[in-house]
Order: C-alpha cells, then sequence, then structure tokens
C-alpha cells in the first residue's frame, strides 16, 4: 500500500466532500426540509480521510505539514472542516455542512492541483523545529477555517433573511436556525478567528527573520496587516457602531473570498513564506 | 356485533343543527345508560365536540335497524321536531372503523391535520370506559385509532406547518428571533385576531404585552385578560423602543405608520429585528417599510398565503394517512373479535349496507 500517499487520501477527502456538495443541492431543492445526519457523516467521512492525509504527510516530513501551498491549503480546509462538525452539532445547525460542503470541495480540488504541491530545494524548507513557528502557522491557518465557517454562517443568515423578507414559504419551512442565531454565529466566529488571527500575526512577529528578507515590505505581511485591519473594521463597526447585521454578513463573505483569492498569490510573493 | 357510526359533522350540518344534538359532558354518561337500555347498543362512546356529534356503537342489530334506532334516540334525547335526513351520516363496518381513525387522526377535521380533536375523543372514550359501557370491540377500536393516530403524527407531514393566521405569527418569530423569551409584544387595535396573535405569541413564550387602543377601556380589558398592561392610542409609538414583535389592527382609513416614521423609531432600537404583523383592512403600515433594514413585515394576505401553502401541504399528505389507516384498520378487522359473527347455517349474523 504504500503507493497509496498522503494526497491519494485527500483526493478521496474531497470525493466525499464532493459527494455532501451534491446531497446538499439536493436539500436546498427540497427548501432544507429534511433535517438527517447524511451530510454530516459525509463530512465526517472527508474530515477523518483528511486527517490521515495530514497524518501521513506530517509523519514523512517530521513536522507540521504547512511547507508549501498545497499543505497550507489542506490545513486550511482541515480546520473549515472540523470547526464545521463541531458547530454542526448545535441545534438546528446541520444544515451549516450542506453550506460548507461546496467551499471543503471547490477549495479541495483547487489544492489537488500538482503545481501546488511543490517540495521546498534542499535548504529552502521551512524550519517547523521551533515551537513558535508552529504555533503561528497553526493559528493563522485556524482562524482562516474559523472566517470560512463565518462566511458559511452569514451566507445562511442572508437565505434565511431574503426568504422572510419576500415571504418565501422556505422561510417557516426549512429547518434552519432564527436570523438572530446566525448573526451570533456569525459573529462569535469572525472574532474567534480574528482573535487566533492576531495570536498568530504576534508569534510570526517573534519569529527570527531571515537575513536580507524585509520584514514589513514583505507582501504576505501587508496583506495580513491589511486583513487583520478590515476584520478589525467589521467586528468594531458592528459591536459598537450599530453597523445592520445584513452589511456586517456580507462584509463577512465578501472578505473571506477576498482571502481565498489572495492567499496563494500573496503567499508566492512573500520572501519569508516561499523562500 | 358490529360497529356502526350515526352523526353529524362540519361537513354536514351548519352550526345551528350541530349545537342542538351536542351532549353536555356531564349528562353523557345518562345518554350511553339510556342507549344501552333500550338494547340497540351493547357498547357506547359519544362524542361532542364544537365540530361533530357522533355515538360509536357496538351493536346487535342489523346496521339498517341500528341506524334507525340511532337516529330515532338522537332526535328524541334532544327533542328535535324537525326533519333531519342528510345532515346524519351513517357508517357499518368496515367504513365505520375507517371513519374512527380518519376522526383520531384529524383528517375529518375542519383544520385538516389538528390534534385536538385527537384529546377529544379520548376524552369521550375515558368517560364511557369509566361508566362502563364500552366492552371489547369498542375498547379495541379506539385503542388501535389512538396508536394509528400516533403513526400519523409521526410518518407523515400531515400536521406540520400552522394553518391559521395567529400560528403562523407565531412561527414566523421564531425564524427571526433566536427565543421569545425576553420578546416584548405590541398590540395596536384590540381586534379578534390580534388577541388571538397574541395569545398565541404568550403561549410561546413572549415576555409580556402591551395593547393600545382607541378606547382606553377596551385596551386595559385586553391587556388585563393578557396580563400585560395598556397605553394610550397615542402613545404607542414611545414603546416601539422595547418592543420586538407588533401586532397592528386597527380600523384607520390610512396608514399609522410609515416608511419615514419607522426609519427613525429604527435608530432608536439601535437597528434590532422587528416583526411586524398588520391585520388591518385597510392597512394600517404602508407596505414600503419592508425595505428598511432588519424590519420584516406581514399583512393578513401573506400570513393568510403561508397557511394556505401549509394547507395544500397537508392535502399532498392524506393519500398517506389513509394508506397508513387501511393497513392498520385490516389486522384489526381480522381480528377474531371483529369477525362476522356467523348463525348456525353459516350465514352471516350482520350484513352490510350497499352505501356504506
Amino acid at each position: 500500500m504504500t503507493w497509496f500517499t498522503d494526497r491519494h487520501f485527500f483526493l478521496l477527502a474531497v470525493a466525499f466532500y464532493g459527494a455532501s456538495t451534491v446531497y446538499s443541492v439536493f436539500l436546498w431543492r427540497k427548501g432544507f426540509r429534511r433535517d438527517d445526519w447524511v451530510n454530516y457523516f459525509l463530512i465526517v467521512a472527508g474530515v477523518a480521510l483528511h486527517t490521515v492525509a495530514m497524518f501521513k504527510r506530517g509523519l514523512t516530513l517530521h513536522s507540521c505539514p504547512v511547507n508549501n501551498l498545497y499543505e497550507a491549503t489542506t490545513f486550511l480546509l482541515w480546520a473549515l472542516g472540523l470547526a464545521c462538525l463541531v458547530y454542526s452539532l448545535l441545534p438546528r445547525f446541520k444544515f451549516l455542512c450542506a453550506f460548507t460542503a461546496p467551499v471543503l470541495f471547490t477549495v479541495g480540488v483547487f489544492a489537488l492541483m500538482p503545481s501546488l504541491d511543490v517540495h521546498p530545494l534542499p535548504g529552502a524548507k521551512p524550519d517547523f523545529s521551533n515551537w513558535l513557528r508552529s504555533l503561528h502557522a497553526a493559528t493563522i491557518l485556524q482562524s482562516y477555517g474559523a472566517f470560512g465557517l463565518a462566511a458559511v454562517a452569514a451566507g445562511m443568515f442572508l437565505m434565511q433573511q431574503h426568504d422572510l423578507k419576500f415571504h418565501k414559504l422556505r422561510a417557516v419551512l426549512s429547518l434552519l436556525p432564527s436570523i438572530q442565531r446566525l448573526e451570533l454565529i456569525t459573529l462569535r466566529l469572525t472574532l474567534a478567528g480574528f482573535l487566533l488571527f492576531t495570536v498568530g500575526l504576534v508569534t510570526g512577529e517573534m519569529l527570527p527573520r531571515p537575513e536580507g528578507k524585509p520584514y514589513f515590505s514583505d507582501p504576505k505581511v501587508i496583506w495580513s496587516a491589511l486583513l487583520w485591519l478590515v476584520y478589525l473594521e467589521l467586528i468594531v463597526a458592528r459591536m459598537f457602531f450599530g453597523r445592520s447585521t445584513r452589511r456586517f454578513t456580507i462584509g463577512v463573505i465578501v472578505v473571506f473570498i477576498f482571502l481565498l483569492l489572495t492567499f496563494w498569490g500573496t503567499n508566492l510573493l512573500s520572501g519569508l513564506h516561499h523562500p | 356485533m358490529s360497529v356502526v357510526v350515526i352523526g353529524l359533522s362540519h361537513r354536514t350540518s351548519p352550526v345551528e343543527l350541530r349545537e342542538r344534538f351536542a351532549f353536555a359532558e356531564a349528562k353523557i354518561p345518562d345518554a350511553l345508560k339510556s342507549l344501552r337500555e333500550s338494547g340497540v347498543a351493547s357498547e357506547a362512546v359519544i362524542v361532542s365536540t364544537c365540530n361533530r356529534v357522533e355515538i360509536f356503537a357496538a351493536t346487535p342489530v342489523e346496521p339498517a335497524k341500528a341506524f334507525a334506532e340511532l337516529k330515532q334516540f338522537l332526535v328524541s334525547h334532544h327533542a328535535y321536531e324537525d326533519p333531519i335526513n342528510d345532515e346524519l351520516y351513517t357508517f357499518a363496518e368496515p367504513q365505520s372503523l375507517h371513519h374512527l381513525f380518519k376522526v383520531a387522526c384529524g383528517l375529518d377535521s375542519m383544520v385538516l391535520g389538528e390534534t385536538e380533536i385527537l384529546g377529544q375523543l379520548k376524552s369521550a372514550y375515558d368517560l364511557a370506559l369509566q361508566h362502563g359501557h364500552t366492552g371489547a370491540r369498542l375498547n379495541k377500536a379506539f385503542q388501535r385509532a389512538f396508536h394509528a393516530a400516533k403513526h400519523v403524527r409521526t410518518h407523515t407531514n400531515i400536521q406540520r406547518g400552522s394553518v391559521s393566521v395567529a400560528s403562523v405569527a407565531v412561527e414566523l418569530a421564531e425564524k427571526i428571533f433566536s427565543s421569545l423569551g425576553d420578546r416584548e409584544v405590541l398590540v395596536i387595535g384590540a381586534g379578534d385576531t390580534s388577541e388571538k396573535t397574541a395569545r398565541a405569541l404568550l403561549s410561546r413564550g413572549a415576555k409580556s404585552i402591551i395593547v393600545a387602543n382607541r378606547s382606553l377601556d377596551r385596551a386595559q380589558a385586553l391587556a388585563g385578560e393578557l396580563g400585560g398592561r395598556a397605553v394610550s392610542f397615542d402613545d404607542w409609538a414611545g414603546e416601539f423602543e422595547k418592543v420586538d414583535i407588533v401586532i397592528s389592527s386597527t380600523a384607520a382609513p390610512h396608514h399609522i405608520l410609515d416608511r419615514a416614521k419607522l426609519e427613525s423609531l429604527m435608530k432608536a432600537r439601535r437597528q434590532r429585528p422587528l416583526l411586524l404583523i398588520d391585520i388591518a383592512v385597510p392597512r394600517d403600515i404602508d407596505p414600503e417599510v419592508n425595505f428598511l433594514e432588519n424590519v420584516y413585515l406581514y399583512n393578513v394576505d401573506d400570513l393568510q398565503g403561508i397557511a394556505d401553502d401549509y394547507l395544500k401541504l397537508r392535502q399532498e399528505e392524506i393519500a398517506h394517512c389513509e394508506a397508513i389507516i387501511a393497513e392498520k384498520v385490516k389486522p384489526l378487522l381480522e381480528s377474531n373479535s371483529f369477525q362476522p359473527q356467523m348463525n348456525t347455517d353459516g350465514q352471516r349474523l350482520t350484513t352490510l349496507p350497499a352505501d356504506a
């Protein structure tokens, strides 16, 4: 079974995420009226295989598997999938899986592109022997997972709010939670993500800097600082200045899409992250 | 011995007639006693609700004769002198059992799939049982019917959703607010539907009710009944900062709440969600307010539309329920106590009327 690599396990995990996405379309077409465990267990199977894939890669590397874009992306998706499974256990939150599955599937397919899984040149491999470095990578990627799940909950909020505003029968027929609960979950996840992101940035700043590599002008550092400020603005405006829930949730979704679209680019441009 | 039914319901007769044949609960044991003493029924249960009056009887006589005697009993017991024909319906086995099961499942109710009838049927059966007017046949039939009703409730969508304006309003509130426990309700105009809606919200845990009405006496009376407080009609806008749900049903010929007015009130509320239920005709609330952030406006047509859609969904379930009932009635008819009794020549003692 040596030919069955960690990438094969991840491929199987993505297949389960894909099956969950197909089932989610079915649930959506039925107006989210059926509240069963099928989707949940599809995601459980996906996350289990995903965990095996990451574990195998970690064993091979003898370190946290976040050395290239493939590994970083799978780590991010794993955090998202795991958070989804935990939050889905809340009453009426099983449908979170239906909204998360498309994100796991599409980003998972993207992560499988061979060009993302480039092995670092000898001597250029990031050194994770420092616990601070592992903490930095893990908290940053977990924060992306929390932001992703916040965007999913925000999507559920917007759908439910639209249905209520336009008097759609689905608003009362669906087994989705109330919009106030969805808003609360979105805010809490954004706060959790922001906290993890802050810890990740602080630990990153404390790491020893490679010689000849600029820090404050590094594209990834600038991008991260910008992202931190944008999330701070979203949270402060919502919590202290009464910004409407709709604008807050749209902001959470837009910023996460921006994160997904620019995460790889800034990583490639960063001298610190892509030596 | 076979089970027969005679009765009248909302399907066959107006309330004026139903009330003439209604049995007061206290008088039912005596009625059952005289029915059994007449010889037409060995066992009997009388169901008397606002929508139906029915006698379920296990009778040793042929159904056609039993129906005539039961009709005579109903007419003489209530001293009814006018002609009565199509308003009364009769069923012999196996339709009588199908009917009992359908009634228990709410399939014969005015509000399709409602559960109140099951409780009423249980009370009627318990009353007859306590006074010794039931036996093997009716005990088995009623207990199986209750079991079937439970099965239908868990395995179909016949009771899914709300089919009244008040209950739809409650369901909407639960889709907006995480809990009704800390929600305040403002009732503007103390009408009948607004009172029902307020009661429904209170029964689901709403914190308190504020009533504003042009007649302060009426407001105070309703507030007293609902355990809330009354405010003068001119002061209702002052309550907006606190309330989360507004039920409006005034007789005003124009909008009492428009977009500009609500916009300023929403600022004071720090944009907290607000559910507006406008059940007045002409409407009290300008439809434009629905374009405001965190405002959810439903008028009486919107609520009725949702209730009607729910009803359609329930109607789509009827065939499923009837299949379950047929499945449940079949073993009951096949059981020993329901097998047709034969005389020594092998002839059936009870016969089924062709139209039953």
